[in-house]
């Protein structure tokens, strides 16, 4: 009981080291989002409008955008709004709050993220178990060379391929752009979103087992008789957690753009395809709470990570 | 046991790879904006080897010009980040203290960007997205991955005999940094060259696939886009876009893993 409540106090107090760290990216990237549409060359409203626009739309327009107060006026507006999570209405759907939209795409990419997180997780951590443990024997030089393959691979060369051979020519999976795919296509999608997340994850978490095989912790473990299950997965395992979850934040950011890669790939609703029209119409409150909230998703799980991987590794907890 | 030779063979396939490209975009009069409309979507045959795609552009031609700019861009972004990342990074490395802890921590910030989400926030600032706007964006982070490693090898270096020798020799800080501490953390900088050549053109390719590319469709990620619309009618465009995709981001790792050997950096 009072090492559960230490192992969280431990959690809680590196997420609070961390919010700081991921704070500051955050109101970075959403600066940059701020400034590239208001300090860069070109006018706003003429980008949303098109030239064609007369002065009067342009001129309401960015009155209504709030673009005909000085920059810095502007700029605490916007991060008031921020804070309040409004940056006002959708220009393409007007009455349609700008964060209400993210909110509705955020539900979909959160569950292709997720699975594709758990999937990747879980085949990334059995490959470099079997390819450390006795299971395997002479196989697992075998198995390590199939995951440097996977690992070296693009997803954006294979993700279209394999649909190609699962969707089309099997006709296993749903067809992309299919509205009725349900499971059958989130979990495909999932599938590939996680196959270069695991190709990692197995290399890393392989070496840092490596690494762990002559401690003195295993061979106690061994010495009092542990099963080769035992000894790897029960004692090797949580103190291999911390780079297997490095390696997991770290690749949270391509799993992003993969995710959206993927979206449009499979034509499915999500933060991605939100962006992305945004981005086509011009839709700038829209695209700016888009663009902050997959900021704010990114840097929340990669502090999330980093905490955990501190909380379940018993060597880093203090005594 | 010669353990240079791998790493040299390992570039053999990215310079074959570059040249080809070149020669093709010199020697060759196929064009990736010459339309045959009537050709649309046809399959391979003896006169366009790699069939046509969409609007019957020549598909040979596509992937030959869309190759030798992703090559393009991707040396140039790598140049970029070396040429700018190296001397920051060895001279924070070198002085250490609030130089190196500010240099660092701006490598976390900009390393830590998911680079997607900043280039669609740069890039929604202009109304078609030229290829140097892309270049920009790419080397808004290029230079970050370099600056590091060669902190990381300039604080090593920083306690040679050699660099305290130069010191008391009166040479000034930028001569130490230039003449004396760069020449000997290039190896493990080498490296990250192929490594960001990689990178950039996978990323280039994720932006052209989205719809963010170059306005005249000459890229891998919007060929690899025009194979995914015709999926069904045309398979070979989504197969053409694929395999180019695979040769140019595989060659580029294959090289930077040959450096990575040669230079014996783990």
């Amino acid at each position: 009981m009072k090492r559960a409540a230490r192992s969280l106090a431990s959690v809680l107090s590196s997420v609070l080291g961390r919010t700081s760290g991921a704070l500051l990216t955050l109101v970075a990237l959403a600066t940059l989002v701020f400034l590239a549409l208001r300090l860069l060359p070109g006018d706003p409203a003429a980008l949303v409008l098109g030239e064609q626009a007369s002065e009067s739309e342009r001129a309401h327009l960015r009155q209504r955008l709030g673009l005909d107060q000085p920059l810095v006026v502007q700029y605490l507006h916007f991060l008031a709004g921020l804070a309040r999570l409004d940056l006002g209405d959708s220009l393409a759907r007007p009455g349609t709050r700008a964060f209400a939209e993210v909110g509705r795409a955020l539900g979909p990419t959160a569950s292709l993220a997720g699975l594709s997180v758990a999937l990747g997780s879980l085949l990334g951590i059995s490959v470099a178990v079997l390819s450390v443990g006795p299971w395997l024997g002479a196989r697992r030089e075998w198995l390590h060379r199939a995951t440097l393959a996977v690992a070296a691979l693009p997803l954006l060369a294979f993700a279209p391929l394999a649909t190609y051979v699962f969707a089309v020519r099997a006709a296993w999976v749903p067809l992309p752009g299919d509205p009725e795919s349900g499971l059958a296509g989130l979990g495909f999608a999932a599938g590939l979103l996680a196959l270069p997340l695991a190709a990692q994850v197995a290399r890393i978490g392989r070496a840092a087992l490596l690494d762990l095989g002559r401690a003195k912790f295993l061979d106690a473990a061994r010495a009092r008789g542990g099963s080769a299950f035992r000894v790897w997965v029960i004692h090797a395992l949580p103190a291999a957690s911390a780079p297997i979850s490095v390696v997991i934040a770290a690749q949270l950011g391509a799993l992003l753009g993969g995710a959206v890669v993927l979206e449009k790939l499979f034509e499915r609703p999500g933060l991605g395809t939100l962006m992305l029209s945004a981005y086509a119409a011009r839709d700038i409150p829209v695209l700016e709470a888009s663009v902050v909230a997959a900021g704010l998703l990114f840097v929340a799980v990669q502090a999330l990570a980093a905490a955990l991987s501190a909380g379940i590794d018993p060597r880093g907890r203090g005594t | 046991m010669n353990r240079g030779r791998p790493g040299a063979f390992a570039l053999v396939p990215a310079l074959v790879l570059g040249l080809a490209a070149l020669a093709f975009v010199l020697g060759s009069d196929r064009s990736p904006s010459r339309f045959t409309l009537e050709l649309a979507w046809a399959a391979p045959s003896s006169s366009r080897p790699f069939g046509s795609g969409d609007a019957g552009v020549d598909l040979l031609a596509l992937a030959g010009h869309a190759t030798f700019r992703a090559l393009i861009l991707a040396t140039l972004v790598a140049l970029f980040g070396f040429v700018v990342g190296t001397p920051l990074g060895a001279a924070a490395g070198l002085f250490r203290g609030r130089f190196e802890q500010l240099t660092l921590r701006v490598c976390d910030l900009v390393q830590s960007f998911p680079s997607f989400l900043l280039a669609l926030a740069v890039l929604s600032a202009v109304r078609t997205p030229s290829r140097w706007h892309i270049g920009l964006v790419f080397c808004v982070t290029a230079w970050a991955p370099f600056a590091r490693v060669a902190a990381a090898q300039a604080r090593i270096l920083s306690d040679a005999e050699f660099v305290a020798a130069a010191r008391a020799l009166g040479h000034g800080p930028a001569a130490i940094v230039l003449l004396h501490v760069i020449p000997n953390l290039l190896g493990p900088v080498f490296v990250q060259i192929g490594t960001s050549a990689a990178g950039v053109v996978l990323g280039e390719t994720a932006l052209g696939f989205v719809g963010l590319g170059p306005p005249d469709g000459v890229s891998l990620g919007a060929l690899l886009e025009q194979g995914t619309l015709a999926m069904l009618r045309a398979p070979h465009v989504l197969t053409v876009g694929a395999v180019s995709v695979l040769l140019v981001s595989g060659s580029l790792q294959l090289a930077s893993e040959g450096l990575r050997r040669s230079f014996h950096v783990e």
